[in-house]
């Protein structure tokens, strides 16, 4: 089994989390994460149910605006401001819309259109949003979508996909853009378990091609293999992050230990 | 005539209701309680009372608020609204009402899901409404306003009252002066069914084009 190689310190930052807060009302869902992507990275954010991984990535995006600390992308950091009523808001919506064109997001449920078919899915950010050539957008959609292996179904709408083959649409959604960094929250979690290697082999090909990328999972055998880096989230904070060798085979947290026992069977 | 009538306040009622029912169902689901509040009346008032009522109150006091308007604006004299506007807007905000909640309902069943895709792609709020919101909108909305669309044009007849000439004044007159009322009532009786008919094709032919994405092609 082949390992990501582990990514040097040298190599340019593409997203920085510096102390980041997040509140929920009274629940505290992220207590001060700070976390570097180099790029190249791909980061395995693993951890049990609830302890802020989905929200910690939807604040890199902004999708949650967090209460204190600072996002920066690509060397430039999302202005955010505070409202009388003491809520952050982002100062500058446009600067969080070219942000976003940078940051490919890829969700547990898919989220396609299910007014447009797939091919339309896929160039419509990269025509309406950053004014590409439609004929041009329209080649580089049939690219990835023959990449991702369902260029046949270009012209069926979501529905009439299946669940694996929508998740794979959403790649190809994502990358559409062509981000600097790739945002995944738990790509195959929906998925029947027989249509998950599809969507993995798909990941790690994206890896392999030295794509940086942050990863939510489950899946403890994909996260060990496709990953420079892995970090486990605990109640909020970062309770071990490191190597994938040592965070999953050699843990110094017991915390980690017992979540590794339990995720036993996800191990490859 | 009274027909062609009938179907050209039907028409611009029910266009303008849409428009009220697009502001209406935003001030529902914004977060500003003023504007909750003030599309509650609204809905609540003109559903709640009858609605030769709401036409009688525009008919009799329609030209007084138009000009009063105006004045505020610096043009004095009298502004007459013709029955037509009237009909029009009597009806129209009838029909806002009701498309209001369609098109309310509409709006929350579009999957939040999508919107926030949109927003991860680095959409503008604009774009968002524009390229997914109202298309999916759409879909979820035809069906109530194709309901709305049929008591819209029914109640066209209530206009009567205000001596527009439509089908059913038209057929009224006819009817007194020919004594053959039956035969005059049941004509405009097809043709309402007549219209409904062909309306009711329309909307179910726009429903199965908006949702070629949800069912199966
Ligand atoms: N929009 C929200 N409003 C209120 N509470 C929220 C919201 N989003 C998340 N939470 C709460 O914040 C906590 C962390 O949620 P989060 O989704 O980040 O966890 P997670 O690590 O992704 O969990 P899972 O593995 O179940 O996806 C949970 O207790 C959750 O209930
Ligand atoms: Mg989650």
């Amino acid at each position: 089994m082949h390992r990501h190689p582990p990514v040097s310190d040298s190599a340019p930052a593409a997203v920085v989390v510096e102390d980041l807060h997040k509140r929920f009302g009274e629940l505290e869902v992220l207590k001060g994460v700070s976390l570097t992507a180099h790029e190249g990275d791909v980061i395995t954010l693993i951890g049990s149910s609830g302890s802020g991984k989905s929200t910690l990535l939807r604040c890199i995006n902004m999708l949650e605006i967090p209460d204190d600390g600072r996002v920066v992308i690509g060397g430039e950091a999302i202005a955010l401001k505070k409202t009388r009523g003491g809520a952050s808001v982002p100062a500058d919506s446009r600067q969080v819309e070219r942000m976003r064109t940078r940051l490919g997001m890829v969700f547990q449920s898919f989220n396609l259109w299910t007014h447009m078919t797939i091919l339309q899915n896929v160039i419509e950010a990269p025509v309406h949003v950053l004014g590409v050539p439609k004929a041009e957008a329209v080649d580089r959609a049939r690219m990835l979508l023959d990449k991702v292996g369902i260029l046949a179904k270009a012209d069926a709408y979501p529905v009439q996909l299946s669940g694996g083959q929508q998740q794979r649409a959403a790649i190809a959604r994502a990358l559409a853009m062509q981000p600097k960094v790739m945002l995944f929250d738990e790509p195959t979690s929906a998925l029947d378990p027989e249509l998950v290697g599809e969507v993995l082999r798909v990941i790690r090909q994206l890896a392999d091609e030295g794509n940086t990328m942050i990863l939510v999972t489950h899946e403890m055998g994909f996260a060990r293999e496709v990953a420079s880096k892995v970090v486990f989230l605990h109640q909020g904070r970062i309770e071990e992050e490191g190597s994938p060798d040592k965070v999953l085979t050699n843990p110094d947290s017991d915390r980690v230990r017992q979540f590794l026992s339990r995720h036993l069977s996800g191990a490859a | 005539m009274g027909t062609a009538m009938t179907v050209a306040v039907a028409v611009s009622a029910f266009a303008f209701g849409i428009l009220v029912g697009s502001l209406g169902a935003s001030a529902k689901l914004s977060h500003s309680l003023a504007l909750n509040v003030v599309a509650d009346v609204y809905t609540t008032i003109v559903r709640g009372i009858p609605e030769l009522l709401v036409i009688y109150l525009l008919f009799f006091g329609g030209s007084g608020v138009a000009s009063s308007i105006a004045a505020a604006f610096g043009y004095d004299g009298r502004v007459d609204l013709n029955a037509f506007t009237i009909g029009v807007l009597a009806v129209g905000l009838i029909s806002g009402a009701y498309s209001t909640e369609v098109i309310r309902g509409a709006v929350q069943s579009v999957p939040f899901g999508q919107i926030e895709a949109a927003r991860a792609c680095g959409m503008s709020r604009w774009l968002i409404l524009r390229r997914v919101l109202v298309p999916q909108t759409l879909r979820f909305a035809l069906p109530g306003l194709g309901n709305v669309w049929q008591l819209t044009l029914k109640d066209t007849a209530l206009v009567s009252v205000t001596a527009l000439a439509e089908l059913m004044r038209v057929t009224h007159l006819a009817a007194g002066a020919t004594r053959q009322p039956f035969l005059f009532y049941g004509t405009a009786a097809v043709l309402y069914l007549m219209l409904t008919t062909v309306s009711t094709a329309l909307f179910n032919r726009a429903e199965i084009s908006a949702n070629r994405g949800v069912r199966r092609a």
